[in-house]
């Protein structure tokens, strides 16, 4: 187990490594090399710039100087604020972006594992028939629709009942959370309550709940100890791919809420075209991926015994 | 072992009467298995033999509560344990019979345990939820029972999960669960079809032993009359969801009382070197189970079929003690129809 | 075993009771010929023909095929039956709800209201002057006592209290000017304007009034006849009612056609939705394939190299490389979304073609066929092509709804297609703005992105299961 952790920490590191590398290469190709170009900006920026990135030297040259300040774990400074680094950016706006992705996440995973429960259980019933309806509306709507209507339904309800039981923008207290998380994890738990539905209807029709049948064991026994258990390990392998898709999906959640994470502050910056804020955050959300993949393996080695082992 | 069994004195420890079950499916209703009744006696163990698809793993699957309802439903029948009801129920005054009085292993020991759940926990899990005991007390007799399943190294074993096993220790273990309890009944469907040759001999021999020592009774399904005659006492022939021929393992090796029963027999490889034997494959396939024929199932394959025989469903006919055949052969008006069965029979061989 | 002897005996106490002719006459007689077993007949079925059967009897499958169909010739057709310029701004009517009321008076072109035009003996309270038209709402009231000043307000609500008298127009500047003209944005529809008396402190004072006015469109002469509205008119008379042009489904916050934008929409949704899907589709299989022939070595590199490439977050180098690549004044953006939508999505149909071809390479059939001396291009052609195929052909139906989805994700934070370029997206990132006034913008074209992807998503699901042989031999 240990080895093979400290495997897979090193297999992420060489892709941290390519995705910085990709990154400072794609922004190299912009027309016209902004970086080194002398696009109008504050003089004291620029000198900035130039210590920082030797933006004066060749491009072999800024690679290593790039990669050195990476490694010190200096993700660089702001292209159009004046002395703005990326490290207060990430640090100001992450949190907020974490702490909506996290509970889009459990959000996703729970309702997930639930509806998917409970639409294998009910084969061809009416919660079957009603949940995936609502999964396949959910896999079919872009997430910007959710935020829009969902937040138009609110402004709607709260004019109704003339106080206002739910924010609709900004951020600050639960109440803020509760309806953009829910948006962001919308589209991942439908995917999810289809997955568990065809993974549970596998296994309630395996030959090892039938050995369950044939113990005599209660079937609340059988569906938590054998059913369950089982029914979420698939669910767990796509964690990963799942926190990345909630993470970019929070750029229109944050957008539309007026939630000042950083997805937010990244789409401000492309059309800002802040270019070194946009490398640091790309490396910064790239990096983050990478270990939450990681993490999303080693938890899956730990509830699979056949993974374990091997 | 084939020795024909004393006549019965004590009352049967099961008996099943009239079983029919039904699956509706897309196609139609297929009536999978149509009015079969056995009965079986402690310490004896009833081999049920038939082909892929002929209801002998259905019909005990229904009497363990086995068959998914819907599709499955059953349509009519009794079948009861010691005289109590445990047929659409799984249950015996509020607890739970299977796995205490009627224990089952089945065929794929690869995929009939649970991956993510260690042997010993699968065990005492049966355990724990009959017998209330504790985790630490069920687990050590976990352990014994696997010791007792002749898995070496029982203690380490026990903590491993399925995949770290072989098909024939999966079912070792198997039996060791299903044993557990100590049930009366022990139901092995195929239990031997999915494991190599010479694994097969040894999870047999492991069967019989345990069987001699806690007089546990044996349902086994299978389609090899090899273990047939190896492990049975009785023999019940299934052919299109009906019992065609029930007796003694002598009975049926030796004095067959149906067609079908002799095409199985020459359909059997001998291990016999000096006699000429060709496999004899049964032309044909088994009837539609969405409609049965009217008259008797195997008329279509039969070499002796006669012209009653697809009109009117032949009624057992009793042949001699505790043996009965269900062919109009043995009707009074066939003549000689039984000799000819007889006949057919394949010479006598005594079981290796 | 005695209850089975029972009734085994009862049942033949039965039988030979019985008078049944069949048994009088030759029932005994055996029989050979006559029966014999039916032999199953079934037409033999190649792959594909096998599939297509499934696929149309999947009802959400079929739906879903002719729903794809139907989006095609609103893409393709649509513009030819709906000619309207999907750039042209219809000012009179910005923002309309599809069926909304679009008669417009004939009004002269604006002029300065003289104070002489104010009726004298203006009596009930507060009162209109003149009509009230979107090129202007003129209002004129009896001085209130004590007013220093007077406040105009409008709202689309009636108010209720002070809170509520909506947007300040302005003050009048003086508690003599009694009169007011509102020239501010005019929409068609019910209005409710409110006048509020001012002290000298600029305080609101009571006895406000509040009139309720029903705004008509206005369309000027010259107007009118610049868009060619007064054709068939001999002399246009100023105060008569005119239609203005058509909008199915409304207009946007610049007033072009809705429909005419979806269509031009659609083209540029789907051509990103199923280019980029077929082009990466296409790089991936050759690579996959290639990686899975040669194997050894040369796969563990080129399965390396897709494995870092599928790491990179995928939206934000789509931005990135969008970036990267510059959109220039006048272009469209569509080509740089599919180069960078193609240069990040290969690897996911590489590996599962390099998985389905090391698959094959090794199943029985194919030693078999081996064996019998089939040469390569034969396997290829025979086995391998047409077990792929049916992956291949479902990760393509299941990439287009995630290309669509991207790119109007893309679209929406800004980031897709440039301005005047109409996509499905970009109308949604439009139509968010209004969204609370005017729906219908945000409607449209999220409802049209929702149908495609459902329909692409269901087909894919009906094709997998079409084409899943391991599906079709569980049957």
């Amino acid at each position: 187990m240990l080895s093979y952790t400290i495997k897979r920490l090193i297999q992420g590191l060489i892709t941290v490594w390519f995705i910085a590398t990709a990154t400072f290469l794609a922004m190299h190709a912009v027309p016209g090399n902004p970086l080194s170009g002398a696009k109008a900006m504050n003089v004291e920026i620029r000198q900035n710039l130039e210590r920082k990135y030797g933006l004066n030297k060749p491009v072999g040259e800024q690679y290593l100087i790039y990669m050195g300040n990476l490694a010190r774990g200096d993700l660089g400074i702001s292209f159009t604020q004046k002395n703005r680094e990326v490290n207060d950016i990430i640090r100001e706006h992450f949190p907020v972006s974490a702490t909506l992705g996290i509970m889009a996440v459990v959000f996703a995973a729970l309702g997930g594992a639930l509806f998917g429960a409970l639409t294998a259980l009910n084969r061809n019933k009416w919660p079957d028939t009603v949940i995936m309806l609502a999964v396949i509306l959910g896999i079919s709507v872009p997430s910007f629709v959710f935020a829009a209507f969902s937040q138009l339904m609110v402004v709607k309800i709260n004019a109704l009942l003339g106080i206002s039981i739910l924010p609709v923008a900004g951020w600050g207290t639960v109440s803020h959370m509760l309806l953009p998380s829910l948006v962001l994890g919308l589209g991942t738990m439908a995917y999810l309550t289809r997955l568990m539905r065809s993974s549970m209807l596998e296994i309630i029709n395996s030959d090892y709940i039938r050995t369950a049948n044939a113990k005599g064991l209660p079937q609340t026994r059988i569906f938590l100890q054998h059913e369950m258990r089982n029914a979420i390990l698939p669910l767990v392998t796509v964690l990963g791919p799942s926190i990345a898709g909630i993470t970019t999906g929070s750029f229109v959640v944050e957008l539309v809420f007026a939630i000042p994470g950083l997805g937010r502050y990244f789409v401000q910056a492309v059309q800002q075209l802040d270019y070194t804020v946009i490398m640091g955050t790309t490396v910064f959300f790239g990096a983050f991926l990478v270990l939450m993949v990681i993490l999303v393996d080693l938890l899956y080695g730990l509830i699979d015994p056949r993974v374990r082992v091997s | 072992m084939t020795a024909p069994a004393p006549p019965a004195k004590q009352p049967p420890l099961l008996t099943v009467e009239n079983l029919q079950v039904e699956f509706e499916t897309y196609g139609g209703t297929v009536q999978a298995v149509r009015g079969v009744s056995f009965s079986v006696e402690a310490g004896k163990t009833l081999a049920i033999v038939g082909e892929s698809g002929c209801g002998k793993s259905v019909t005990v699957q229904a009497l363990m509560g086995l068959v998914p309802m819907p599709p499955g439903r059953l349509k009519s029948g009794t079948a009861e344990l010691r005289g109590r009801n445990i047929l659409g129920t799984s249950q015996i005054d509020g607890l739970d019979f299977r796995g205490r009085e009627i224990g089952m292993i089945f065929q794929d020991p690869m995929t009939s345990l649970n991956p993510t759940m260690t042997i010993g926990r699968q065990i005492a899990e049966t355990l724990e939820v009959h017998l209330g005991w504790s985790r630490k007390k069920a687990f050590a007799r976990a352990i014994e029972l696997l010791d007792m399943a002749r898995i070496p190294e029982a203690a380490q074993r026990a903590k491993q999960y399925p995949f770290e096993f072989s098909g024939g220790m999966l079912q070792r273990a198997m039996i060791a669960m299903a044993i557990a309890c100590e049930p009366a009944i022990l139901i092995a469907d195929e239990p031997t079809t999915a494991l190599d040759v010479t694994i097969q001999a040894q999870v047999l021999d492991l069967l019989g032993d345990l069987q001699r020592e806690h007089g546990t009774a044996i349902i086994l399904i299978t389609h090899d009359l090899g273990v047939v005659a190896r492990m049975a006492d009785e023999v019940a022939v299934m052919y299109a969801g009906q019992i065609v021929e029930r007796g003694s393992v002598d009975d049926i090796f030796y004095r067959p009382a149906h067609p079908y029963t002799v095409g199985l027999r020459a359909a059997m490889p001998s291990n016999n070197p000096d006699a000429e034997h060709r496999l004899l494959p049964i032309e044909g396939s088994p009837p539609d189970l969405f409609s049965p024929p009217a008259g008797c199932a195997y008329a279509a394959r039969c070499p002796h079929a006669m012209r009653i025989c697809s009109t009117h469903e032949p009624a057992p006919f009793v042949v001699g003690a505790d043996h009965y055949g269900k062919c109009w052969l043995h009707h009074e008006k066939a003549a000689g129809g039984a000799s000819m069965i007889a006949a057919a029979a394949a010479p006598p061989e005594k079981k290796s | 075993m005695t209850g089975t002897t029972q009734s085994v005996q009862s049942t033949l106490a039965a039988q030979t009771t019985l008078a049944d002719p069949a048994l009088q006459q030759g029932a005994f007689e055996p029989i050979r010929s006559e029966l014999r077993v039916q032999a199953l007949t079934r037409p033999s079925l190649s792959y594909w023909q096998d599939a297509w059967i499934r696929l149309k009897a999947n009802k959400r499958a079929s739906l879903s095929l002719w729903i794809i169909i139907g989006l095609l010739l609103f893409t393709a057709l649509g513009p030819q039956v709906w000619r309207v310029n999907p750039a042209e701004q219809d000012l009179l009517q910005i923002s309309s709800a599809p069926g909304a009321e679009r008669s417009a008076i004939l009004v002269a072109p604006h002029s300065p209201w003289a104070a002489s035009d104010v009726p004298p003996g203006t009596a009930a309270g507060l009162q209109l002057v003149g009509r009230a038209t979107t090129q202007q709402v003129r209002l004129a009231w009896q001085p209130i006592p004590g007013a220093a000043d007077y406040m105009v307000y409008r709202n689309i609500v009636e108010p209720k209290g002070k809170a509520t008298f909506g947007l300040p127009l302005g003050p009048t500047g003086s508690g003599d000017i009694t009169r007011f003209e509102d020239m501010l944005d005019l929409q068609p529809g019910i209005s409710f304007y409110s006048v509020v008396p001012l002290d000298a402190g600029g305080n609101q004072g009571p006895g406000s009034k509040t009139l309720r006015v029903e705004i008509v469109n206005a369309i000027t002469l010259q107007q009118a006849a610049d868009r060619r509205l007064l054709e068939g008119r001999k002399t246009p008379e100023l105060g008569t009612m005119i239609k203005l042009p058509f909008h199915p489904l409304g207009t946007d916050y610049l007033g072009r056609d809705m429909l005419a934008r979806l269509m031009q929409g659609a083209q540029v949704s789907l051509f990103i939705g199923i280019v980029a899907p077929l082009l990466f589709v296409l790089i991936g299989v050759v690579y996959g394939s290639m990686a899975g022939f040669i194997g050894g070595r040369a796969d563990q590199i080129m399965m390396r190299f897709a494995d870092f490439v599928v790491a990179l977050p995928f939206l934000l180098f789509m931005i990135l490389f969008k970036i990267a690549f510059g959109i220039g004044p006048g272009e469209s953006g569509i080509f740089p979304l599919i180069v960078a939508m193609v240069i990040l999505l290969w690897p996911g149909t590489a590996r599962l073609v390099r998985g389905q071809i090391l698959q094959v390479r090794e199943e029985a059939y194919v030693n078999a066929a081996r064996l019998l001396g089939a040469r390569t291009g034969y396997l290829v052609m025979r086995h391998m092509i047409p077990n792929t195929m049916g992956v291949i052909l479902v990760t393509l139906t299941f990439a287009i709804p995630s290309a669509i989805f991207t790119e109007a994700f893309l679209s929406f934070i800004g980031m897709g297609v440039a301005a005047p370029t109409a996509s499905w997206g970009s109308m949604s990132n439009d139509g968010i703005k209004s969204m609370l006034t005017h729906p219908h913008e945000l409607f449209f074209p999220a409802l049209l992105i929702s149908i495609t992807v459902l329909a692409f998503n269901l087909l894919g699901d009906g094709l997998r299961d079409a084409l899943d042989a391991k599906l079709r031999s569980r049957e």
